[in-house]
């Protein structure tokens, strides 16, 4: 859970998912930043291992990967961006 | 009178929420026009004696079967001619399918309709979930052709571990009105709203 009293209006906090493992990036991430740099901080994140819940993973490849945003709610009352891989199916 | 949810799609997804479905103060139905197939039996909840069958009839019989679970099954392919008609009636659609285009035709569909609808998804790796409400849902295009897709049997249990929290989803919406989307790891479940 972020610290409120440093994620600022035009922040988010960044979720990852990664290899079936998901966790949060440390540091908020400006709101509007560009799908692309989210993938670039993701992937350098994740072959640090600086994504705590996912382990260090040097072939990380997030190209294909979908980016969510969800402003603030009064439930969750900060910015939310999700990076995930893509979800096409649910049955065949 | 019970609540009506419209299954729509009922594979590796699907067929484990009807499992989990049985309980439900709801008139359910089904719809899927695919044929259980050999394969199917390694990731999907259908048994050897629906093999050859339509997917939606052959787990109705088993559900009736197994559980004295009453359940509608509609044998045909939706489409843009037919939504409304299999989705219309009822309080609830749930979208377990595999492609964007018949994703997207759900979600035209409920939102003229005015339907609650939650959408189940699954990446092709069979690793990842998502379960979402319809106004936080996006459709992903399927991958490049020839990606892999979840047919064998590994992710067996990370199918079953979805469905059961859509199935949760859907209780809870039909108990309380509450919509609750969350994304799903073999290790993680993340609320999203």
């Amino acid at each position: 859970m972020p610290d409120l009293q440093v994620l600022h209006i035009h922040q988010a906090r960044l979720n990852i998912t990664w290899a079936g493992n998901n966790g949060d990036y440390p540091d908020p991430v400006p709101f509007d930043i560009s799908d692309g740099e989210i993938r670039n901080i993701a992937a350098e994140a994740i072959r640090t291992g600086y994504v705590p819940g996912i382990q260090a993973d040097v072939r990380v490849n997030l190209a294909d990967f979908v980016v969510d945003r969800f402003g603030a709610t009064a439930e969750v009352p900060w910015n939310r961006i999700f990076l995930r891989p893509k979800t096409p199916f649910g049955s065949r | 009178m019970a609540a009506g949810v419209v299954i729509v799609g009922v594979g590796a997804l699907g067929s484990h929420l009807v499992l989990w479905a049985r309980n439900w103060p709801a008139r359910i139905k089904i719809v899927d026009y695919d044929r259980v197939e050999q394969k199917n039996l390694l990731a999907q909840f259908h048994t050897r004696m629906g093999l050859g069958k339509n997917k939606a009839q052959a787990l109705q019989q088993a559900m009736q079967g197994m559980f004295g679970t009453r359940l509608e099954a509609v044998p045909h392919r939706l489409s843009e001619d037919n939504a409304e008609v299999l989705l219309g009636g009822g309080d609830l659609v749930v979208d377990c399918t595999d492609n964007a285009a018949t994703r997207r035709v759900i979600q035209v569909s409920v939102r003229r309709l005015g339907l609650p609808c939650v959408h189940g998804a699954l990446s092709a790796d069979g690793g990842f979930a998502r379960v979402v409400w319809d106004e936080l849902f996006v459709v992903d295009e399927e991958g490049s052709e020839g990606a892999a897709t979840c047919e064998n049997g590994e992710a067996l249990a990370f199918f079953a571990l979805a469905a059961a929290h859509l199935a949760g989803a859907v209780q809870r919406f039909l108990a309380t009105g509450e919509r609750r989307s969350c994304q799903i790891t073999p290790t993680t479940v993340t609320r999203i709203a």
